[in-house]
Formats: C-alpha cells, sequence, structure tokens
C-alpha cells in the first residue's frame, strides 16, 4: 500500500516530464550554451565565450551587428505598431457587443472572429492580392497610387493591418468575458448618479478587467516579438531590409542554405529573449501597481 | 438620459458594421478572385465577385500534385493536427490529474518550477529543438509537428485547475469501494473534465493546424510538409500575380477545414476563453 501511494504519481506525472525535459529544458539550456560557441548545427559546438555577443552588439564592421540592429529596431517597431491595435480594437469591439441594446452579438462576434482562424501564410496570400497596385482593393477603391509592398511607409502598414486583422479574435472574447462579468448593479447605480458612457468606460469597466488587460497586454506582446510569417509572405522583409525582423536573421543564419552559424544565431536568439523577459517583467510590475 | 444610451447604441452598432465588414470583405474577395479566370481579373481588374464563376482554377490546384501537390498538403496537416490533437488530449489529463489529484512531495513546487520555465521565451530553444528532432530522425515526418508541443505546461495548468473544482469525496468514496487511480481517472474525472478538454482540444488542432515558423524550419520535403508551408512556396509556383485564381483558390482550400470545426464547435471557442479569464479575474 505504501509502495503503491509511492509509484503512482510517476506513472501520471513521469511522461510529461520526460516530454518536458527533451523538448523544453534541453534544448532550452543548450540554446544558452551554444551562444557561447562557433557551431554549425553538424558538427560540435566549439567554446568561444562571449565573442559572439561582443560581435553582435558592438563590432560595427561586422554584418551580424549590423543584421542584429536592423531586426532588433524592426521588430520593435513591429511591436510598438501592431500591440496598442491589438489592445484597443478588441477592447472597442467587446464594448460595443456588450452594450445592452445591441442585439446580433453572436453574428458580429463570428464574423470578427474567424479571420483568426485562418492561417497566417492563407491570409498574408489574400492580403497581397488586395493591396496589389493594378489588381487589389485598396489602390482601385481609395484611388491610392502607392506601390504598397516595395515602398515605405506603406510596406509597414500591409504588414500591420494582416496582423490586426488576424489576430484580434483571441483579445476580443477575454475582454467581451471580462466585462460580461462586471455586475449590472455598478453601472446602474452610476447611471443614476449621471456618468455617461465615456465616464462609464473609464471609470467602471476598465478597472474591472484589469487582470485580463495585463494578461492580454503580456501575451500579445511576447506574440509580437516573435514575428515572422507576416513580414516574410507579405514584404519579403524588404524595401531594402526596411521590414526584416530578428526571427527573419535568426532562421536564415541557423537554417539557409549555406553553412549554419547557429552559434551566432543562438545569441541573437537569447538576446531577443531577454529582451521578451525584461518588457514582459516592465509591463506585468507597471500595470499591477498603476492599474 | 434615454437619449444618451440610443446614441451610444447607435455608435455601437455603426462601429460594430464598418468593423465586420472590414473583416469580412477580404475573405469574401479571396473567394470570389479564386472563381475568376487570369484573363478576366487582369481585363476587368477588381472585382469582388466574379463575371463568370469557374472552377478551373480549383480543377488546376488539384491537378498539380508535383510542384504543389495541395491534396497532399492538407491530408498531412489533417494528420499531424487530428494526432497532435489526440495526444495532447491523453497527456494534459493524465498529468493534470497528476498534479491536481495525487498526492506526492514537492508536487506543488514541481508543477510551479515547470510553469516558470516554460515562461521561458521559446526563441531560445528554437535551433537546438531542431538539432534534436534530427537527432531523433524526425525532419520531415509528422512526428516533428506532433511531439514537442505535447511537452507545454498551458493545457494543464487550465486541466489542474479545472480539477481542482471537483470535491475530492469522490475519490476518496471510489477509493473505500476499491478503485485505484487509474479507474478514478477514467471512470470518475474523465467524464468530468469534458467540457475543458473539448476546449484544449479546440486550440490544439488550429494551433498546430495554423502554425508557421516550425512547419517552415523542419520541412523541406515538398511531399511531407503541411498546407501553411507549402502556401509559402506557392508565391514562387503561382507568384508574381501569374495565376492569380490558382494562388487565391489554394489559400481558400487551406482555410476551409479549420472554418468547418468552428462552425460545429463554435460554443466551445466562446466558452474557452470565459474559462481562460474566469481563472485570471
Amino acid at each position: 500500500m505504501q509502495n503503491k501511494r509511492n509509484f503512482a504519481p510517476i506513472f501520471f506525472v513521469g511522461p510529461h516530464i520526460i516530454l518536458f525535459i527533451v523538448f523544453i529544458l534541453i534544448p532550452s539550456i543548450y540554446g544558452i550554451y551554444a551562444s557561447f560557441t562557433k557551431w554549425n548545427l553538424v558538427a560540435d559546438p566549439v567554446w568561444v565565450g562571449l565573442d559572439n555577443y561582443k560581435t553582435i552588439l558592438a563590432d560595427s564592421d561586422s554584418t551580424f551587428n549590423s543584421q542584429f540592429l536592423n531586426g532588433l529596431k524592426n521588430t520593435l517597431l513591429f511591436v510598438v505598431l501592431s500591440v496598442p491595435l491589438m489592445i484597443i480594437i478588441p477592447l472597442m469591439i467587446a464594448v460595443s457587443l456588450e452594450h445592452k441594446e445591441v442585439k446580433l452579438k453572436n453574428l458580429f462576434q463570428t464574423l470578427l472572429y474567424v479571420p483568426g482562424l485562418i492561417s497566417i501564410s492563407a491570409a498574408a496570400l489574400i492580403w497581397s492580392l488586395i493591396f496589389n497596385k493594378q489588381l487589389g482593393i485598396v489602390n482601385n477603391l481609395f484611388g491610392s497610387e502607392a506601390v504598397w509592398t516595395t515602398t515605405q511607409p506603406y510596406a509597414w502598414i500591409t504588414i500591420i493591418v494582416v496582423t490586426v486583422w488576424a489576430g484580434i479574435g483571441g483579445n476580443m472574447i477575454i475582454y467581451r468575458a471580462g466585462i460580461n462579468g462586471v455586475s449590472r448593479d455598478l453601472y446602474e447605480s452610476a447611471e443614476i448618479d449621471g456618468a455617461g458612457s465615456i465616464r462609464k468606460f473609464f471609470s467602471i469597466t476598465l478597472p474591472s478587467i484589469k487582470f485580463p488587460l495585463i494578461y492580454t497586454l503580456v501575451m500579445t506582446t511576447a506574440g509580437a516579438f516573435n514575428v515572422f510569417a507576416q513580414p516574410l509572405m507579405m514584404t519579403s522583409g524588404g524595401p531594402r531590409q526596411g521590414t526584416t525582423v530578428l526571427m527573419m536573421y535568426i532562421r536564415d543564419l541557423a537554417f539557409s542554405h549555406g553553412e549554419s552559424i547557429a552559434g551566432m544565431a543562438s545569441a541573437m536568439a537569447v538576446l531577443l529573449g531577454l529582451v521578451i523577459l525584461v518588457i514582459s517583467a516592465f509591463q506585468y510590475y507597471a500595470m499591477s501597481r498603476n492599474a | 438620459m434615454r437619449k444618451k444610451i440610443s446614441i451610444s447604441k447607435y455608435i455601437s452598432y455603426l462601429f460594430l458594421i464598418v468593423v465586420s465588414a472590414i473583416w469580412t470583405i477580404p475573405v469574401i474577395f479571396g473567394i470570389g478572385t479564386s472563381f475568376r479566370s487570369q484573363t478576366e481579373v487582369v481585363n476587368e481588374g477588381f472585382r469582388l465577385l466574379p463575371v463568370n464563376w469557374i472552377v478551373e482554377n480549383y480543377v488546376k490546384v488539384l491537378e498539380n500534385t508535383s510542384t504543389a501537390p495541395i491534396l497532399q498538403w492538407l491530408w498531412n496537416s489533417v494528420f499531424i493536427a487530428t494526432t497532435h490533437t489526440l495526444l495532447v488530449v491523453i497527456v494534459i489529463s493524465i498529468t493534470g490529474y497528476g498534479y491536481s489529484r495525487m498526492k506526492f512531495k514537492g508536487r506543488d513546487l514541481l508543477f510551479f518550477t515547470l510553469l516558470a520555465i516554460s515562461f521561458f521565451p521559446n526563441v531560445v530553444n528554437l535551433i537546438p529543438s531542431y538539432k534534436i528532432i534530427d537527432i531523433l530522425g524526425w525532419v520531415n515526418t509528422p512526428w516533428a509537428m506532433i511531439v514537442p508541443g505535447l511537452a507545454g505546461m498551458g493545457n494543464i495548468f487550465l486541466v489542474r485547475q479545472f480539477m481542482k473544482g471537483i470535491p475530492m469525496e469522490l475519490d476518496e468514496s471510489a477509493r473505500v469501494d476499491g478503485a485505484n487511480d487509474f479507474t478514478i481517472y477514467s471512470r470518475i474525472i474523465l467524464p468530468l473534465i469534458r467540457p475543458v478538454l473539448i476546449v484544449c482540444a479546440l486550440f490544439s488542432f488550429t494551433g498546430s493546424w495554423n502554425d508557421f515558423l516550425w512547419p517552415v524550419i523542419v520541412y523541406t520535403d515538398v511531399e511531407k510538409m503541411p498546407v501553411t508551408a507549402g502556401l509559402l512556396l506557392l508565391q514562387d509556383i503561382y507568384g508574381n500575380y501569374r495565376m492569380i485564381g490558382q494562388l487565391m483558390s489554394s489559400a481558400i482550400l487551406a482555410i476551409i477545414p479549420t472554418l468547418i470545426l468552428f462552425f460545429f464547435a463554435q460554443k466551445y471557442f466562446v466558452s474557452a476563453i470565459n474559462l481562460n479569464s474566469g481563472i485570471k479575474g
């Protein structure tokens, strides 16, 4: 009996622990280790200490340095442009859907949720055509003359549009659930005190959904730092690497057709990971203190 | 007072209608274009719906089994996503049972340690993960996409949380009747956690189906890749706007399976997130 009690948990949590070690723990540790090595993914890595980091961060003659700085700049630009929209637009939709006199809630929600189920590569194919100069909707409808995906700032606009179009569904439903959970009494007593819609939104709705807001902000931001598919498929990182993000450089260095430069790519990945960690921690701290 | 509410109602409607239109038109445009001939697209320019509806694009796309075998890609995606989802359901329910209903030393410490590690940005483990898949001989096989995702902690967290809401008295009385942990898991707990398992299954399926970066890395064999990675190749094959209809019909074929799933399981997709925010709030 005593024995049985001791061994049974191994059968329940053990298999997953093995998966966790093989597919999360070991690769994470190895990823950090590899960033201090010269590695081509085939031979054994050769320890080089901080050389990769020195090259990436300080050697202004090196292409790795210019790639990293350009990739980081573009990734940050993407985060700054996309994250506010991915929070504010679904929040406005959720508030509108939860308006007590609005009907057809499920129809609107379905129309807005479905694009999120479309894989990003299919979405990018459709939107590339929409932004096409001769054949697309944008130029024909609005008479714009822009060659969207190959000139700035239009290249960024196409990337952000696809991202927002495909990325708001989850946050929208989280906010709806949050707003739905706010007591009706709060709104009614605010109305008796003469509060308008805007006042009610800022004084009741926003504070009540603090946790969903923090959660979605942190998760959306961390996700945005991993951006890869949209620039790859919409602009191929152009014009003149103006939309090449860090994930694209990391993938190219580690997995492109020439010899792999996986050590250098790992160092870039670790630096990107650090940026994500620091910003997530900062967001969590700032929001839970102020909100 | 009454007037104020009406204005906000109309603003809400206006906003919802405009946004819904922007969100819907691209899909209609994509579907419409997939039924237009190349000559019509080039000569008539932009139209939401075709002048002459033709199915030729779909026929050609399905007939191309060499450079862009889209049926093979769709089958690969179906096999990968379905197998992955079934295994996820098994792993998370068994593991969740272990972390919520069994007592062993250091249980919660272990759980939260794994959870904390899993928050570590996964860009760091991307390159070594490829190496591990290579060592296992899984490059260009479905297992490269089926297995690694089973290690995640998010769904286990949800299942554990859900199981904590089930009274322990159920287990205890079953144990008095001589049931062991496996019986309690399969006969009592598994039926009760169905809702959360359905939700996790749906998100695992769509997540696996729509994954992009990882399949682009681990599949180089055209025959073996899932449809999301295949669509990247199409930009070269049907690209430069030479075969627009084919490009669009491929994109539409790629999104049909997840849409069908959504329309059958709509209420679960939405309840999903209620459960999510219930935990956080």
